[in-house]
């Protein structure tokens, strides 16, 4: 679609986010192609580059996962194209075999790696600091500010790319990726690199890090690299040191945090009183400048979003040179905790409380904290009518014939909000009742959740441990199927482990916004594909028990799950129902039409227990009732009611 | 001089779309600025996953002095709630004294409220709360005077144009409109120029 907003002209300014400011990067380097899984915050890169993709521009993919992604970014670096890969901090760890070793053999054409990092983890399962990557791999590391940063260092990491032939890493993280900013456009470059593939190209078996002379001389080229690497973040227009006259305190930030930190001075009327070095290209450290800014300081103080990562290796460089500087972040007499993200409120607070500024105490504190008790939670559901609800519920029920603990292993994907629980639902461990865990509703039936196809994984070592309390199962949802429970499927079979295991397959990768994977039927740019047969490849894996079920169907549901729970070995469930949202979209479908017979209705709560938003319980008249706006009659709640209290109306029965 | 905005509500309202019209406004907005130093303009969004329904709040802000994307505690100069409860919920921590939050009347129950756990205030509850932060607390008609403009959807129009209405923001009318018109959808417009019209009025 040309008329993306990507696609205006050089010297105009929009509003752009910063996932969007990071393809526009790419797309003024020359972009050859791009490949990703998608993971939030960092999926809107590859929907920017959807959407502003033109017939015969690069290539791009929606790859099935992280490491299959870097690959093939990978590849084409190679054969001398410029290419672009991007992920969340999780999808780095999937991508990790790969990531660590391309280095060794590096690149050449320009290779980029966004990474999007998550503190306070809105949106993840860590808060892991993806620039202890960045330097652990050895590569150089970009931190934008902000999202003309994220644009612009998107946009030069190629170049340095191709000038040291290594792959650079742009951390953004979810206050970069997913907040906007006004963005100046840059000219993009018509130029594509010409491709092709040099055996050896400058090094000796260059694309095989086995090939003679070997890793360890190949991993001292990348030290040589690294040097110039070095010379690169010394003389980078990222990093900016001011300092600031006869100032015996320094302060040291780099990416968002930089922006919080000129606020946070600016508030304490601290601008231009301290001395400040900016870093906006990271790895390897510029030791210069950090040398200049040390040398006239007697306290250091680093504000970092993350990890203290800049902080310890400003520390080292510190006392291998001898600067007796204190210096305070996140790591010793932390002034910041190294949990949680930061903002200009915490920043100014920590430097202020450092330096023992006066503060005026904050006086309607005391009057928030009261008002707090008003403001109700608004707990994260499924959506109404999400077929996981049918397939938590079916999984409920069919449990109900087995006596004992059982665990079920979540995953990630929509379906992991049945470990969310609902925030208004109090929680007591030393509580008998909350003790036995009884499965009250689809957001407490999943006990185990961790990262993409650990559930499936867990499960077997449950399993093959020995345990006999209960039913032990797990549930992936069909993009994560694909992403990362094949092997642990194929384990399953060859070590005969005694579990159940549930593809809730809803067609899309969902909970990202609904991008494609190959079960979708349709490829990246939307053009149709074979598909992909989950119960055919399950089988083929050597599954003797293979159920499919429509998860709109309960009872239909119930009993492949029964059958599954009771066959010894490895059994898989297919759950078939297409992500709600989608078939209301494609479909126009309205809904609505579903309703409580108030005479028939026993107030047994039942219905409110499949956990569907549009099902609500009127606590004084004890009668269940539906939310018309929400509803999308998906027909699960009439199955779920013991006594034919609802039913979509003109549906007959 | 910066101005910082929250536009909040539930998703599916539209809250994101209405704080970046507000930041597109800023930008084109900016020659008007005196001095022609160059102006930031920066939304920082909170929101969840693909799902509906969960809570949304966006941060406007736009002016000298900013860099970052989010508006500290306390310094809002106005909330603008497409639903009231969420208006509480931000407004709480982030109003600023003498700051206007604006509270579209129609009410969209969280789950936990609709198993009954847990209780949702009233609005005139919740104009007394925020009153006694000193804020200064506006409820609007917004849903009804959005389906009187001819859609629903355009709740977040009418909202913009109450925000207008304040005289809070630093821009002309035009100005604001010309970001209207290059965010929404043609075949929406007019319904949502008459929003803007309705809502500014009320």
């Amino acid at each position: 679609m040309a008329n993306s907003k990507l696609n205006q002209p050089a010297g105009c300014t929009a509003l752009l986010m910063g996932n969007e400011a990071i393809a526009r990067g790419a797309i003024e380097a020359g972009l050859q192609l791009m490949a990703a899984y998608p993971g939030t915050p960092s999926s809107e890169v590859g929907e920017a580059l959807i959407e502003a993709h033109r017939e015969g521009d690069y290539y791009i993919e929606w790859s099935t996962n992280e490491k299959v992604a870097f690959e093939v970014a990978a590849g084409a670096a190679q054969v001398g194209a410029r290419s672009l890969t991007a992920m969340k901090n999780a999808g780095l760890n999937v991508a990790m075999d790969t990531y660590m070793t391309l280095p060794y053999g590096g690149v050449k054409g320009g290779m980029v790696i966004v990474v999007a990092d998550d503190p306070d983890a809105h949106y993840s399962s860590t808060e892991q600091d993806t620039r202890l990557l960045a330097a652990y791999a050895e590569i150089p590391c970009y931190e934008p500010t902000d999202q003309q940063e994220a644009k612009d260092m998107t946009r030069d990491a190629f170049g340095l790319s191709e000038q040291l032939e290594l792959p650079v890493f742009v951390r953004s993280v979810s206050r970069i990726s997913h907040a906007s900013g006004d963005v100046t456009f840059a000219p993009a470059r018509d130029k594509r690199n010409s491709l092709g593939f040099n055996k050896h190209y400058k090094l000796p078996y260059r694309w095989n890090v086995y090939g003679a002379p070997g890793p360890v001389s190949k991993h001292r080229w990348l030290h040589e690299v690294l040097t110039k690497a070095r010379e690169a973040a010394n003389s980078s227009p990222y990093n900016r040191l001011d300092l600031a006259e006869g100032a015996d305190v320094g302060v040291l930030s780099s990416g968002v945090a930089a922006a919080y930190t000129v606020e946070a001075l600016e508030r304490l009327g601290l601008s231009g009183k301290v001395s400040f070095l900016k870093l906006g290209m990271i790895h390897p450290l510029p030791d210069r400048l950090v040398a200049r800014l040390l040398a006239g300081i007697t306290t250091l103080i680093v504000i970092e979003e993350g990890d203290p990562v800049l902080e310890n290796m400003v520390r080292a460089y510190a006392q291998e040179k001898g600067y007796r500087v204190a210096i305070r972040g996140k790591s010793y007499d932390s002034i910041l905790p190294p949990f949680g993200e930061i903002n200009a409120d915490k920043t100014a607070d920590a430097i202020a409380g450092l330096l023992q500024l006066p503060v005026g105490p904050d006086k309607r504190e005391g009057r928030r904290e009261k008002l707090r008790s008003l403001v109700a939670p608004r707990s994260s559901t499924l959506c109404a009518g999400c077929s996981h609800l049918g397939s938590y519920w079916a999984l409920r029920e069919a449990l109900k014939k087995h006596k004992g603990v059982h665990i079920i292993n979540g995953d990630i994907g929509c379906y992991e909000q049945g470990g969310y629980g609902l925030f208004a639902s109090k929680i007591n461990v030393s509580d008998e009742q909350s003790k036995r865990h009884p499965i009250r509703s689809a957001y407490e039936i999943l006990d185990t959740i961790y990262v993409m196809g650990s559930g499936i994984g867990m499960a077997q070592g449950q399993a093959q441990a020995g345990y006999k309390d209960g039913k032990v199962v797990a549930v992936a949802g069909d993009s994560t199927f694909i992403h990362a429970t094949l092997p642990a499927v194929a384990n399953a079979v060859y070590s005969r482990a005694d579990i159940t295991f549930l593809v809730l397959d809803n067609r899309w990768t969902a909970m990202t916004g609904h991008q494609v994977n190959p079960n979708t039927g349709v490829d990246t740019l939307g053009n149709e594909t074979e598909g992909f047969d989950i119960p055919a490849v399950v089988r083929s894996l050597g599954v003797k028990m293979v159920r499919t079920a429509e998860a709109y169907q309960l009872e239909e549901s119930k009993q492949a799950i029964v059958e599954a729970l009771e066959f010894k070995g490895p059994a898989v469930v297919i759950l078939q129902g297409e992500c709600m949202l989608q078939v209301v979209r494609r479909t126009k479908r309205t809904g609505g039409a579903t309703r409580v017979d108030e005479q028939a209705c026993t107030g047994c709560t039942l219905c409110v227990q499949l956990g569907c938003p549009a099902v609500m319980f009127d606590k004084d008249r004890k009668k269940a009732k539906i939310d018309e706006i929400n509803c999308v009659d998906c027909n699960l709640c009439v199955q779920v009611c013991p006594h034919e209290a609802i039913a979509v109306e003109g549906a007959g029965k | 001089m910066s101005v910082n905005v929250i536009v909040t509500g539930v998703g599916g309202q539209g809250s994101i779309l209405a704080s970046h019209i507000l930041a597109e406004a800023a930008i084109l907005a900016e020659s008007e600025y005196p001095g022609g130093e160059k102006v930031n303009v920066r939304v920082g969004e909170t929101f969840g996953a693909a799902m509906r329904g969960g809570a949304v709040a966006s941060h406007v802000r736009f002016g000298r002095g900013v860099y970052g994307p989010l508006v500290g505690r306390g310094q809002a100069d106005m909330v603008i709630a497409l639903e009231p409860l969420e208006g509480l919920r931000i407004a709480v921590e982030y109003i600023k004294e003498g700051g206007v939050v604006l509270l579209n009347e129609e009410r969209i129950p969280p789950v936990d409220v609709k198993i009954g756990a847990v209780r949702y205030p009233e609005i005139p509850e919740i104009k007394a709360a925020l009153e006694q932060l000193g804020a200064s607390v506006r409820v609007v008609a917004g849903s009804r005077l959005a389906e009187q403009a001819g859609t629903a959807k355009a709740v977040n129009i009418v909202m913009l144009g109450a925000a207008f209405g304040s005289g809070i923001l630093p821009f002309g009318e035009e100005i604001l409109l010309e970001a209207i018109k290059r965010r929404v959808p043609q075949r929406f417009l007019d319904a949502n120029l008459e929003a803007f019209k309705l809502g500014r009025e009320s």
